[in-house]
């Protein structure tokens, strides 16, 4: 699989601090990239990094296989987290001015945009001045502009922050469209339950430093804690600890349905069938299943230094 | 470039297409000539009421000589008593008394004035000044000399002096240093307006900019320095546009008053030396002087070199300006906290409009000079000093220096630009400005 972007080692330093740490990463062409990280990790530094705003002050950024030029900018859309527009334009206009900052002819950028439009179902916002949008609808007007010259490469700096769950969701509907038209797509936030819903890779960023990345299916897997959620009917008691391969952590009586559900460790793999022939020996299972943690969870251990 | 072009067409449509644009620049020369004419207005219409002065004259010399006018009226009261006349004058709501004693000729401290109101420096000084020529005139016929008055008219004169420039041209060129230190003086103070209005206007759109955080989403595809480029020319051509429309009114009102205003002899005499001819052969009766000045202002040749210079300078300084004002906007997040950091940029525009008095008494004044050759004060003080005619080299020079540190400016602002857009909270030291040249 080839990347198009490679970050190789990257190192920022201000006075005082360091805001990125000898970080590379690697984003598959086509793929949804989450970068995640607490507040201050460096995540919006890197970003800038790869946006070529900001010069590292070690390692380089390749983009498609080649060290990244000022023309590849022209193929990045940058919505940046803390995002504005001159309130004293007109929404139609404003956007003409953004799409040929970014390279578009004037006739281009207005057929683009009233396509987008149409699609948003704004198009009687193009005469409005900015200042009369609300912040969401403004949020749409720069998700248009970002993604109108149609960059192979979009990045999204916390674009959900500032929209309500149905303008969430069609953002997301978005990206995903975007994604599978060929864009490769780049977003940081805090937002755990978007990154398991849209994200293939991840990258997890904390005090400078990429300290987690991968696959998010292969990674949430791989920090499971052999945990597992069992059911079963019959004595809720007859089923015990199994000295040496697993252990029961809750365990609860429904008596409405008279099944006990329960949550076990199993502490090593290979025991996992040993462990269901014992419980079924001794009580009826009626289902078993493998917990796999959550990305908030994994987020929350990794950034307090318990993952494993 | 495409990008900063871009940016100075939104820069220029966003200020020039609105409203308080388009008044200001027409309002602006009404204004000004509401106020230079005002004055004159006020003293036509406003004529005080006529002020009643009775006169005690113990001398019996001075009274009947006192000539009333439209503003003050003198009554004589033959013998009166001054304490009467007082009492007299208040209930009669007069203006005062003036009580001349015996031994006026001879004393001239003999003279007081009562006044039932305040009393104003114009009056006093007239009265004054008739009294004393009264005097003068009475002390002279003491000397009995014949036929004195016609003697005194034969001598009076009054000398104008006729100034040439002595230069390599063959033909000496008659000059006026009155008009060219006032064009000096006009031009110099145009230039100090346009540097600090505009100056702050580049500060204040930058620092909106940055809150409002439209500068977050230009920079991923506009350089922080085409960025900010875009904005100095931006308001600078707005600025231009300006001053074109008002010069434009400038001339058009100039073209349609002057022949109205100035009779037609001095006309004559102005299209004469432009011809030519020597100011001296001309008609003694008009002021050379005034001929000169009035012949320089109507010449378009010098009026547009002096254009072309000023356009070149305001240009000049206005970037060198811009630049610095750009980099605080740049690095701070609100109006009030530019306030420490413009200081240091402030003081040279100032003080420059302290050396622009100067030229007045003597534009070749060293202070003067350096001060027209250094960058920093250069534009407002040479600009004050061309009209008065200056060597050739000295512009060139302070033109090179001046648009050499313009791009020395211009690159260090950028640097602070660049870092400075990000910095949002604490407002940084001019020691931190300059830690981030070094990013």
């Amino acid at each position: 699989m080839n990347n198009i972007i490679c970050a190789q080692h990257i190192t920022k330093r201000y006075t005082g601090h360091t805001a990125l740490d000898d970080v590379s990463v690697e984003i598959p062409t086509g793929s949804v990239y989450g970068l995640l990280g607490p507040n201050g990790a460096g995540k919006t530094t890197l970003i800038r990094v790869i946006n070529r705003i900001i010069v590292p002050d070690e390692g380089q950024v390749i983009f498609d296989g080649k060290p990244i030029t000022q023309q590849d900018i022209y193929r990045i859309g940058y919505l940046p987290e803390e995002r504005g527009l001159y309130k004293k334009m007109k929404v139609g206009e404003h956007a003409v001015f953004l799409a040929r900052l970014k390279g578009l002819s004037r006739y281009e950028a207005l057929v683009r945009l009233k396509e987008w439009f149409t699609r948003f179902g704004i198009e009687d916002w193009w005469d409005k001045k900015v200042e009369d949008l609300s912040k969401g609808m403004a949020q749409k007007v720069q998700f248009i502009v970002t993604v109108l010259h149609q960059p192979r490469l979009l990045i999204f700096d916390e674009p959900f922050s500032g929209f309500d769950p149905i303008n969430a969701d069609l953002l997301k509907q978005e990206i995903l469209r975007l994604r599978d038209n060929g864009a490769t797509v780049i977003f940081s936030t805090h937002n755990m339950a978007s990154v398991e819903e849209i994200c293939d890779h991840i990258t997890l960023i904390n005090k400078s430093k990429n300290i987690l990345s991968g696959r998010v299916d292969e990674i949430r897997h791989s920090y499971g804690n052999n945990i597992f959620a069992i059911q079963y009917r019959g004595n809720q008691d007859a089923f015990k600890n199994i000295e040496g391969s697993c252990s029961i952590l809750e365990r609860e009586y429904d008596q409405f349905s008279g099944l006990t559900s329960a949550r076990i460790h199993i502490e090593n793999d290979n025991d996992v069938r040993s462990v269901i022939a014992a419980i079924n020996e001794s009580v009826e299972l009626r289902s078993f299943s493998e917990i796999i943690p959550s990305m908030n969870n994994i987020f929350i251990r990794a950034v307090n230094g318990n993952l494993k | 470039m495409r990008n900063i072009g871009l940016i100075i067409m939104r820069e220029f449509k966003e200020r020039v297409y609105k409203k308080s644009f388009i008044i200001t620049t027409l309002l602006m020369p009404v204004l000004m000539l509401v106020l230079s004419i005002a004055p004159t207005l006020i003293m036509f219409f406003a004529k005080g009421e006529t002020k009643h002065i009775s006169v005690i004259d113990q001398s019996g010399i001075v009274a009947d000589k006192l000539e009333s006018n439209e503003d003050v009226v003198f009554e004589v009261v033959p013998n009166g008593d001054l304490q009467t006349e007082l009492k007299r004058s208040l209930e009669q709501e007069n203006f005062g008394v003036l009580y001349i004693e015996q031994d006026v000729v001879t004393n001239p401290n003999k003279v007081q004035l009562y006044t039932n109101a305040s009393s104003s420096m114009t009056i006093e000084d007239s009265i004054a000044d008739q009294i004393e020529d009264i005097v003068e005139t009475e002390r002279l016929k003491a000397h009995n000399i014949e036929n004195l008055p016609e003697i005194l008219k034969q001598i009076e004169v009054n000398i104008s002096l006729t100034t040439y420039r002595n230069g390599d041209n063959e033909q000496s060129e008659a000059t006026s240093s009155a008009a060219s230190s006032f064009a000096g003086i006009a031009l110099g103070f145009v230039l100090y307006f346009f540097l600090i209005i505009y100056g702050s206007i580049v500060m204040q759109s930058i620092i909106e900019e940055k809150n409002s955080r439209i500068l977050e989403v230009l920079v991923s595809t506009v350089r922080p320095f085409d960025m900010m480029m875009g904005k100095i020319l931006g308001v600078a051509s707005v600025a231009l546009t300006q001053i074109a429309i008002w010069g434009v009114l400038l001339i058009v009102i100039s073209a349609a008053v002057i022949p109205a205003v100035i009779p037609q002899d001095v006309l004559a005499g102005v299209e004469a030396v432009q011809a030519g001819a020597d100011v001296a052969t001309l008609t003694a009766d008009i002021d050379p002087e005034a001929i000169t000045a009035l012949a320089s202002i109507m010449d378009t040749g010098y009026i547009s070199e002096l254009v072309v210079l000023l356009l070149l300078f305001m240009m000049g300084g206005f970037l060198l300006y811009a630049a610095m004002y750009a980099a605080i906007g740049a690095s701070v997040d609100q109006v009030q906290d530019a306030q420490q950091l413009t200081t240091p940029v402030t003081i040279p525009i100032i003080f420059s409009f302290i050396i622009l008095t100067m030229i007045m008494n003597d534009p070749n004044n060293p202070l003067v000079v350096w001060c027209s050759i250094i960058p920093f004060t250069s534009p407002i003080v040479m600009i004050g000093r061309i009209p008065s005619g200056i060597p050739t080299w000295e512009i060139v020079t302070s033109l090179i220096l001046l648009y050499a540190t313009f791009i020395v400016m211009v690159w260090l602002a950028g640097k602070i630009y660049r870092v400075g857009i990000f910095m949002h909270g604490k407002k940084p030291s001019l020691k931190e400005l300059y830690r981030w040249l070094k990013y």
